[in-house]
This record gives C-alpha cells, structure tokens and sequence, in this order.
C-alpha cells in the first residue's frame, strides 16, 4: 500500500502575539526572529494517520510539500517521524498559491508519484483555515474526498473512516483510491527522536520543479488578497456609578435603553 | 522581541577583527597550556568559530550576504557553547556587544527555518512535555517523593520556592541534589515550597538555540506562575535556570515580585548567619569551577539604544551612556566562600577563572547535540584541574557536573565532580 500525505509549511501558529506584525504593503506576515516556520499541525495529525496505517498493516509514505525557501529542517520532519520518502515541490514561482492553485500542483505531482492507494491531507492548514486543498485536491483527481477524519483504516478495497461530527462521529466507506482529510482528534504526530534524524538522513528526498510536472504556465489564481490587516479592537470603558446598587442598576438600564433603543 | 540582529549592526561592524577574544587578557594568563578561553576556536581552530568570526558572520547575514539555508553556516554557528568568554574578554578594554550578536545570529536562522535537525526534538520536547529532555512532564516532581516539603502543585503559596530545573529533576544521578537542597534548606529553617509537577523549564536552552519564541512563552509563563505564588524568592541550584532569570527575564517587561537567588548565595547567607553549621572535616583538595550562567552570563543586560557620535574622528560616545556589562558582576564569591566554610578543605583555584573561566562545554545545546565536542571541552577543564592538584571539582550548575562526570568516566580520569550542595552536605 502507497500513502501520500501533504504537508505545508506555515508560519508558528503558536507564536507569542507580541511578536506577529505584518507588512501591508506585501500583504504577507513577516516571519519574527526566533520563531521558526512549522508543519501545519492538521497536515502532522494526517502523517501520523499514515504511519499507523504503515505500522497496523504496512504501507509506504511519501510526504509530499509544496511552496518555496521551504525550511529543510522543517519539512524533512516527516521522514524522521517515520515516513519513507519526500517529495519537495519548490519553486519562487510556487509562493503564496492559492488554494486552488496549490492543489493543482500537487495533483500534477501525485500523478508523476504514479501509484497511490490513499491521499491524506489535514482538515485544513493552520495559517488561512480555508479547508479547500484536500477536496480541490480530489476534484484534479476525479477522486473521492472523506473530510474530517478522527481514525482511518483500510479494509479490501475501501477505506473505513471515523468522520468528526458535531455530536460524535459517523463511519463513512469509500473506495481506494481516495483522499481524506484529516483532524485533530485522531491525535497528535509521534515524538521525534534522535534515531529516527539519523534514520533520515539515508532517505530519498525528490525536488521538482513546474518544468518536472510539465506544469508550463503559472496555475490562475481564483483568490485575491484584498487587504491584511491586524483587526483594530477598541474597547470603551465607562463605570457607571450610584449611592446604591439600585441607583447604579437603574442608571445603567437607562444608559443601555438609550444606546439600544428597544 | 529581544533579539534582532540588526541591532548590533553597529557592534559587528566596528569588531577589529583582534582576535584578543580567543584568549583570557594577558594580564589573567598564567601559563601557555590553559591560555585559551574560547572551546570552539580552540577546538576548529578557524577564525569563523572565534567571537570576533562570528561578528564577521553575523553582519553578513545581516546585509544578506550569506545563504542562511547554507548548511556549513549551521555547523559554525552551532558549534560554540554560547558561554561568553569572548564577550569578557573583547570586553576587556572594548564595549562591544559580542554574545548578543551571537545569540542573534541563532535567532535570525530560526527564524528563517535553518536550525538543525537535532534542535527540532528539543523544541517540541519543551512543546510538549516543558523540559528539554524529551521526558514526560508527569514525572517531573518525582525527585521529590517522599520529602517533607510544601508542594504547591496540590495548592497554597510559598514565600521561598525552589525550582529544581529540568536536569536536577529528571537526571537520576543528579536529583539527588535536588533532594539533598530541600533538605538543608529545612534544617535551616527555612519554609521552602515546590512546584512539583507544575514546574516547568525556565526556557534557557530554548533561548541559547536562538528558539525565542519559544523562550518568551516559558519565561513569561514562569513570571506569571511565581508572581501568583507569592514568591519573594525564587532559589535555583541550576546555573543555567539563574543566568536566564537574571539576565533575560527582566528584559521581557514583567513585574517579577520576587527576587532569584542561586542556591550558592542563600547557603552562603544561611551560613554566615549561623542557620547552617558545617562542623563534619572534609581533607580533600578541590578546585571551583564557575558556570558560565552563574558567573559572567548571570549579569542584567541592558539593551542600549541611542545614538553614537564620533568625536575628534575617532572616538565613539554613546548618547544615552551605554551599561557595559564585562561579567564581573557575576556570583564568584559565594561559592567559593561556602567551600571555605567546610572544615578542613583544601582550596585551590584553577587558572582560569571567575569572568575568564573555562566553560564546562555544556552550553548552547551542545552538550544534547554534539556530546563529542562537550565531553572534549570538560576534558580540558579537568585536564587543568588536574594540574593544579585538585581531587575533586566543586561546581554550582547540574549541567557543568553532568558533563564533567561524562567526560571523567569517558576519558577514565580520576577526578570526583562535586556540586556545592553535595559538599555542605557532606560537611553537616
Ligand atoms: S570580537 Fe572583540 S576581541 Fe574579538 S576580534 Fe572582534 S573586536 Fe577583537
Ligand atoms: S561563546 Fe564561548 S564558544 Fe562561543 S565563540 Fe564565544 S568563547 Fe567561543
């Protein structure tokens, strides 16, 4: 069994607020001293789905990230996590893809792979939330997408998924090949060790370029950026004062009649 | 944000490329086989690898003329203790800033993604479990099963809280000190509490490593926790956990309520007040080893901004004057007045010493990461304790004793390493 998870690089989604700002004239967060990128903690949940199924019943992994100046000890975490291979979709021309787009590259990066059994992305990647690229990522494939994924096995021909629901979780079926997408609760990526860092480094890492995945012209974008900003919050304070809790109660439920009138 | 290296553009700049910040001064020499104060040029013996190599690097990046992915970059850059000897000693009859530059540098690669594989196991280690050492959190108060001692874990405050730090409390050959400082403390009265579980790392190895997102979450978080314990002192008997809190906590902006002591000065409080008596002899000969966190790194930096102006063409003036920090505001004495407390010891000092000590080659992660380069460099230090007649090192820091006792065992030396509370221990 082949497994392909895709995992993107994100800006620390933990990092302390105090040393997030932006630079609105590129629209873009710039990264702060001392806070390296990470891997999109939902794309870590969905590597650790893939190296269950490797350790429950076998199967091969190739991580596959996408983007550029891609931190090499960042996303060659996979690999000391467990996974067999790498593949490195890296190129200027690949930075700030829209989701669309990004899944447009990576479907043509799945086809070169050739042989997969299971497709497995996070629910959604921790810097825009958006939750697109793993059912656009189906739809370039002409495959089917289970979303929200809490467990994942493979049984025959199918892949049985527990899928989140908002009161519990419901079992869903569907043929292999397929994608999922896949959440937190299934749980959090193994620990990785020194071992495994050294075990990485004899594993095979590919990079591509648009010229590897005869992808000729840039993907079109069908999302533009409008405006970054940090929201203003303002908050207006007022005490609202009186001889007595009655006095002030009744001053304040006048002050909110006259600013809510009914 | 606190390190940006752009603020020491001017620093790297003006670095004269001396190289005075590979040795003690000349005035502090005392022989040619101990003259070298800096482990990683005196290991690699490379200009890259010295303090003012590593000016030369820093401004580089900073003009964006070096590839920071470059992976030879790494390996200089990771390979030097972060101990400061270069700071004191360029220091010496210079103001510049040459430790900063260097913590920077590391800031500024992880920034960028370009830390080093090793480095990521630590960082999620502290994610995860709040110690470096990649062990679970839950066994975190477990040194102190048994002891009678205030846990505020279980709830209440403590006045005095002693945080053990991660090695003290999971290494365990060495949390036996953690044990053995409640312990005194107690007898000499003194209503100390724990945090047990609760305790978390201060967030040091995490700054050397240039992670200091990651630092500002523990440094911040610890404030907070003490504050809300009513800690007027916080003793540690890690060097490493009192550097950090004394040098780097206050620049975060926090009101700290309490005051940070190392375990070194508050025995050497307790027993020039006659709390704590040490009458059992103890005929050894031994040396002291100051900690880098302890000593010259344990002083308050003072981030200077102003402006400089040059006067009569050569000569800088800083406007607002600049704090230069030399390290010789470090904790030397106490430590070494405990050990002249103990009964029948025979004191000696090694040749380098207090601001120009030799680093014990733990620091800066290499002792996690390159175990070969620190075991090398404690090889030297008990090489030069050797030659001055010393049975046994005294240190103050679970680090330099963890290292010192590998590289003894490794390199099948004869030298006991002691930490100071095992001593007043011993003396009671
Ligand atoms: S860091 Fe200081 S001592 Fe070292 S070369 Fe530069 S100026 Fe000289
Ligand atoms: S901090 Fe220590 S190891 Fe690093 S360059 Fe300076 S003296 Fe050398």
């Amino acid at each position: 069994m082949q497994v392909i998870v895709c995992l993107k690089q994100i800006l620390d989604p933990e990092m302390p607020s105090g040393s997030f700002h932006l630079d609105p004239n590129r629209k873009r967060a710039v990264p702060p001293p001392g806070t390296p990128p990470v891997l999109s903690p939902f794309d870590e949940n969905a590597l650790e789905a893939a190296l269950r199924l490797k350790d429950g019943q076998g199967a091969k992994v190739i991580a596959v990230s996408l983007g550029d100046k891609l931190a090499r000890a960042v996303v060659k975490k996979p690999l000391s996590a467990g996974a067999d291979e790498l593949v490195l979709l890296e190129d200027p021309e690949w930075e700030d893809l829209d989701h669309f787009a990004s899944a447009r590259v990576l479907a043509a990066a799945i086809r070169k792979i050739g042989e997969f059994d299971l497709i497995l992305t996070g629910r959604q990647a921790a810097d825009w939330d958006a939750g697109l690229v793993g059912s656009a990522l189906a739809e370039e494939l002409g495959l089917g997408c289970v979303t929200l994924a809490r467990k994942i096995e493979v049984v025959k021909d199918k892949v049985r998924v527990e899928r989140v629901a908002p009161d519990g979780y419901e079992v869903v079926e569907a043929l292999r090949p397929c994608v999922v997408t896949v959440d937190s609760e299934l749980g959090e990526l193994r620990q990785i060790t020194m071992p495994g860092i050294f075990a990485a480094k004899k594993k095979p890492i590919q990079e591509w370029k648009p010229a590897d995945l005869k992808l000729a012209s840039p993907a079109p974008a069908r999302c533009e950026l409008v405006d970054l900003y940090l929201p203003k919050r303002e908050t207006v304070c007022e005490i609202i004062g009186g001889e007595s809790p009655e006095e002030a109660a009744l001053k304040l439920a006048d002050k909110l009649l006259e600013k809510c009138p009914a | 944000m606190l390190l940006d290296l752009n603020d020491y553009r001017n620093d790297m700049k003006r670095c004269a490329r001396c190289s005075i910040c590979k040795w003690p001064p000349l005035a502090q020499m005392k022989s040619w086989r101990f003259s070298q104060n800096c482990p990683a040029i005196s290991r690699f013996n490379f200009h890259a690898y010295s303090g003012g190599g590593r000016m030369a690097l820093g401004l580089a990046l900073a003009e964006g003329k070096l590839d920071e992915a470059d992976e030879e970059l790494s390996n200089i850059v990771y390979r030097c203790t972060a101990c400061g000897a270069c700071d004191s000693s360029c220091k010496y009859n210079s103001e510049l800033e040459v430790l900063w530059p260097i913590y920077a540098t590391r800031a500024r690669l992880v920034g960028a993604g370009c830390f080093r594989e090793e480095h990521g196991p630590i960082i999620e280690s502290l994610r995860r479990e709040d110690n470096p050492l990649m062990k679970s959190k839950s066994e975190r108060g477990r040194w102190a099963e048994g002891l009678d001692v205030k846990d505020l874990s279980k709830g209440g405050q403590a006045e005095v809280i002693y945080h053990a730090g991660c090695l003290y409390s999971f290494d365990p050959e060495l949390s036996k000190v953690a044990r053995e400082t409640v312990t005194l403390l107690r007898s000499a009265g003194v209503e100390v509490g724990i945090r047990g579980a609760q305790e978390s790392c201060c967030g040091s190895m995490a700054f050397q490593l240039g992670f200091q997102g990651e630092f500002i979450k523990f440094a911040e978080s610890n404030i907070d926790d003490w504050n809300a314990l009513g800690a007027r002192k916080v003793v540690t008997s890690c060097a490493c956990g009192f550097g950090i809190m004394k040098a780097v906590y206050p620049l975060l902006g926090k009101k700290m309520k309490f005051e940070v002591v190392h375990i070194s000065q508050y025995l050497d409080e307790l027993i020039r007040e006659g709390k704590l008596q040490l009458s059992k002899k103890i005929p050894l000969r031994v040396t002291y080893h100051d900690p880098c966190n302890l000593g010259r790194k344990s002083e308050e930096y003072v981030p200077w901004k102003g402006t400089e102006k040059k006067v009569l063409g050569q000569l800088i003036v800083r406007e607002p004057e600049k704090t230069v920090h030399r390290g010789w505001e470090g904790v030397y004495d106490p430590p070494r007045d405990v050990i002249r407390a103990v009964p029948g010891i025979n004191f000696v000092e090694m040749e380098r010493i207090r601001e120009y000590a030799w680093c014990c080659g733990a620091g800066g992660g290499v002792k996690t990461t390159m175990d070969d380069f620190a075991l090398w460099t404690a090889g030297e230090r008990i090489a030069e304790a050797q030659s001055v007649g010393a049975e046994a090192i005294v240190t103050a820091c679970s680090w330099c004793e963890r290292n010192l006792r590998d590289a003894a065992a490794a390199q099948g030396k004869k030298m006991q390493v002691l930490d100071i509370v095992e001593l007043v221990k011993q003396a009671r």
